[in-house]
């Protein structure tokens, strides 16, 4: 992700979780968050609890999320912004102090901790991004929505049959010590049993709504979620048995190498060991070669990002 | 009204595999929950939250085996490509477990961050934990949050030990009740820093480590080899039971000797496979230069009488004691100290004086040197230090090798205006690291008398003072270190202060111009000392006899020219002789980087 398409995400999850902008550029915002953003992204759970257990007005915080930091500063830098730093420098000051006293005894205290207004700098990798990543997984998990038809097209007294589908976001993770991932996107029309992939790049230009849309009545499915998750599973893994399994062969044969090379070391130390040590070598042995499967053992993955129920007049 | 999918219940796998001896699960977890919200009729999340989250987890995707997905999170922070190389080298054809045995400041710790970043980036690590000397704790935790952003933190509280990332000292680890809990647990990654400490398999850190059950594992250690073989041995069996056979077949196959290894070059090809060790000679490290300027000072009339009668004193107290030196070390600290400050001086004079018998006639002549202390106006060094750091406008170092000096100098700075910080060894941590942080920050000058001990690193400093010159080379070398080190942006300038007509002219000479002591490559200069304590005696104690028994200024010269020819000779020997056994038989990984470095994913 480079700095656009970062600054991209970022004002789509402010507009969608209701943060009210205060002030934007091409490098940056300044948000006061919504109560819904306040609890994914500020880390304050009692703030919360008290909230919700007295009925307090919440205050939520004010964030400056910088996407382009090279810019941002060399646009703070300018004469209009050399005032407010030279404010901040002077009440900061104290505020410094004690970041440092802080720093001292933690290692690292994240910046802007205890600041009025916090700057994070987004980039690939920052944790603000990762956290707003994560946020974004944890809100937008399950939907349900409508195509909404084309109005022109339809007859005031007509009504529209569409059908529903289930979408489906698998990331499929190959692994052994190391990794390779790939993400898939199956449609299901659960009134037909098609399944269809690059489900989302379909969906794509359509217009979607959560409501109902009038003119609009839905066809009855006749499949199961649970039988529609098994077609998933079975179209996936025809695709899976047509990938390349080398790195599979490589890692068990590696394990199969460091089994042997444990074997070589352990048994001759069992068969000489008395009694008591026996045990403790045994013990040791077992969770060396637990810890080398774990390291090595070739497996597939899977991981459902998100599911959601379609209505599309356009697709049967 | 919606349209409500019958559902049944959830199943597990199916125990079906796309491929032969690979494993396979489905995840089916989301079947319930999305039946039941369509069932309920919602709560349903948001559309663009859905969206975003697929374009969220697409540019997290990790697409390949190989590549570092690493880099392109750290645009704060550019790896140099000998610790991208060894990150490199451990993923791919050491399935992450390694020995990093690089030498002293070529960055063993970012080679450890890099790797493991790099595995929490492809999720492979979710939880690590890092064991270290407690000296090193908050260092890890800044280094692993701030080049890395690894959410790290430091173990203080029983639940600290909950945090995914976790850097805690060894021995506190290894104690109860933390032991139990930490052994209860499986670890994705396990660091441990300064991992010679763990050569000893009977020791409990050794065991303790041996228990931990986890995934994948970095030892760190400069001196993988210090004494004898067995220390290898352990090392390595800690790591990878097995990889150089049992305790026997490794004393029959490499072993010669307690101390000296055999078949080396099937040792080094057996060692390779799990340890990289980086050389400061091997090239591609590039640092910053060195540029080095004696500034000469004139003494004060006054200053020069104190040294005189210093002088005078500690040749007469050494003649009389019938040349011993052993007894004669506080002496010539006495005629060191006096090129340094009258402080110095007086302090150890004061404790000389004490503990001198109350009818001794030493009193009197003690009594004499505190008269021609007392008449010391000034401080010749000082003016001139104070005139250096005002030219250079910068942040500027001072090292001195004696407390009282530093307390003079701190006074004396501050009294001009200059913002001076101390540091001393006897500091305790949290002390020493507020230290840093005011140099960092306010403070221009830092006036320190430790240079060796970890965590002092300054490298947003380039100027350096030495008040006084230690006599032990690595003891100059070491301060030097603080500064000149990876990171270190700028050439570092070094002044060195001396006094005219006095020793520490002799020994400028000596450690400057003859034998090019700051312009020396690190590394070469442990070598060629050990070879001079092999051979006589350790460089300081020659040159205390020379100070002492030398008789005037020629035949001092006469005897430094003399000392920087034998080590002169002893580099030369160095440079032709091979390496020493040990180091023979370490695996060395080229720091030139592979042709593919060019195809790094990058923003």
């Amino acid at each position: 992700m480079n700095a656009k398409q970062i600054h991209r995400f970022v004002e789509r999850y402010l507009e969608a979780t209701g943060c009210a902008i205060l002030e934007k550029s091409p490098a940056h915002f300044k948000v006061k968050l919504s109560p819904a953003a306040d609890r994914e992204l500020t880390n304050r759970p009692y703030y919360w609890s008290f909230v919700d257990r007295t009925g307090a007005e919440p205050e939520t915080m004010t964030l400056l999320l910088v996407t382009d930091s090279a810019k941002y500063d060399a646009m703070t830098a300018g004469p209009g912004g050399s005032e407010t730093s030279a404010q901040a420098g002077t009440s900061g000051a104290a505020e410094q102090a004690g970041m440092a006293a802080l720093s001292r005894s933690f290692g690292f205290v994240p910046a802007g901790l205890g600041a009025r207004m916090p700057r994070d700098d987004l980039y690939f990798g920052s944790r603000r991004l990762e956290q707003l990543f994560a946020a974004a997984r944890r809100g937008g998990r399950y939907v349900c929505l409508f195509q909404q038809p084309d109005e022109r097209a339809l007859h005031p007294y007509d009504s529209m049959p569409c059908t529903p589908w289930l979408g489906v976001n698998v990331k499929v993770g190959f692994v052994c010590d190391m990794k390779r991932e790939e993400m898939h996107a199956f449609g299901v029309s659960l009134a037909t049993g098609a399944v269809v992939e690059q489900f989302f790049d379909r969906l794509h230009g359509m217009k979607l709504t959560p409501r109902l849309p009038a003119n609009v009545h839905v066809t009855g499915a006749s499949l199961s979620l649970k039988k529609a998750a098994d077609l998933i599973e079975q179209t996936l893994m025809k695709k899976l048995k047509a990938c390349d399994y080398g790195w599979a062969a490589a890692a068990s044969e590696r394990l199969k190498e460091e089994l042997a090379q444990l074997a070589h070391y352990y048994e001759p130390l069992l068969a000489s060991a008395d009694e008591a040590e026996r045990e403790r070598i045994a013990a040791q042995y077992e969770a060396r070669k637990e810890e080398i499967r774990w390291q090595l053992k070739p497996r597939v993955v899977t991981e459902v990002v998100s599911a959601g129920l379609f209505h599309l007049t356009g697709l049967a | 009204m919606h349209p409500i999918p019958r559902t049944d219940r959830a199943a597990g796998g199916t125990g079906k595999t796309p491929h032969a001896g690979v494993e396979f699960v489905f995840d089916r977890s989301w079947v319930d929950e999305l039946a039941e919200r369509a069932a309920r009729n919602g709560p349903w999340d948001d559309w663009t939250l859905f969206q975003l989250a697929v374009e969220a987890e697409r540019a997290k995707l990790v697409t390949s085996f190989d590549e570092l997905q690493a880099l392109r999170c750290l645009p704060a922070f550019e790896p140099m490509p000998h610790q991208i190389a060894t990150a490199r080298k451990v993923l791919r054809e050491m399935g992450g477990r390694a020995i990093l045995a690089d030498e002293v400041g070529l960055g063993k710790t970012i080679e450890a961050g890099l790797i493991l970043k790099e595995y929490i980036v492809r999720g492979l690590v979710r939880r690590a934990l890092i064991l270290v000397p407690a000296s090193l704790v908050l260092q890890w935790v800044r280094e692993l949050n701030q080049k890395f952003g690894i959410p790290a933190t430091a173990q203080k509280k029983a639940h600290t030990w909950h945090a995914d990332f976790v850097v805690a000292s060894i021995d506190t680890a290894k104690r109860e009740p933390h032991r139990e809990l930490l052994l209860s647990r499986d670890y994705d990654m396990l660091i441990v820093d300064e991992a010679h400490k763990l050569k000893n398999k009977k020791t409990s850190n050794y065991q303790f480590i041996q228990q931990l059950r986890k995934k994948y594992c970095l030892l760190l250690t400069a001196t993988p080899v210090q004494n004898d073989m067995d220390e290898l041995f352990n090392l390595i069996t800690l790591l990878k039971p097995g990889q150089l056979g049992g305790q026997s077949e490794f004393v029959a196959n490499f072993v010669a000797d307690k101390r000296l290894p055999k078949n080396e070059d099937r040792l080094q090809e057996a060692l390779s496979a799990v340890m990289i060790r980086n050389r400061r000679s091997d090239g591609g490290i590039s640092f910053t230069k060195r540029i080095v300027r004696n500034i000469e000072v004139k003494l004060s009339p006054e200053e020069k009488a104190l040294y005189d009668a210093v002088t005078g004193f500690v040749r007469q107290r050494y003649d009389e004691s019938g040349r011993d030196l052993a007894s004669m070390l506080s002496l010539v600290t006495l005629q060191r100290e006096v090129c340094s400050s009258r402080d110095a001086v007086f302090v150890t004079l004061f404790n000389l004086f004490k503990k001198t018998a109350e009818d001794s006639p030493l009193r009197v002549k003690m009594w004499e040197l505190i008269e021609f202390i007392r008449r010391v106006r000034a401080n010749s060094k000082a003016e001139k230090a104070i005139e250096l750091i005002r030219e250079t406008g910068d942040k500027t170092i001072i090292f001195t090798e004696y407390r009282a000096t530093q307390e003079y100098l701190l006074q004396f700075l501050k009294e001009h205006g200059v913002i001076a910080v101390p540091y001393r060894g006897g500091m305790n941590r949290g002390k020493k690291d507020w230290m840093m942080d005011l140099f960092r920050g306010r403070a221009q000058v830092l006036v320190a008398t430790e240079a060796g001990g970890e965590g002092i690193n300054l490298q947003f400093c380039h100027h350096m003072i030495n008040f006084d010159l230690p006599w032990n080379p690595m003891r100059v070398e070491q301060r030097i270190g603080r500064v000149h080190r990876l990171g270190q942006t700028n050439d570092v300038k070094i002044y060195n202060l001396y006094t005219t007509g006095t020793i520490e002219e002799h020994i400028v000479r000596l450690l400057h111009e003859k034998i090019n002591l700051f312009e020396m490559v690190v590394g070469e200069l442990d070598d060629i000392l050990e070879r001079l304590e092999r051979e006589e005696q350790p460089l300081e104690q020659k040159l205390a006899r020379l100070v002492l028994e030398s008789e005037g200024d020629a035949d001092i010269r006469r005897g430094i020219d003399a000392l920087g020819r034998s080590i002169n000779r002893l580099r030369a020997d160095a440079k032709r002789s091979p390496k020493p056994a040990y180091d023979r038989i370490l695996p060395v990984l080229s720091v030139v980087p592979e042709a593919d470095a060019a195809a790094e994913v990058r923003p």
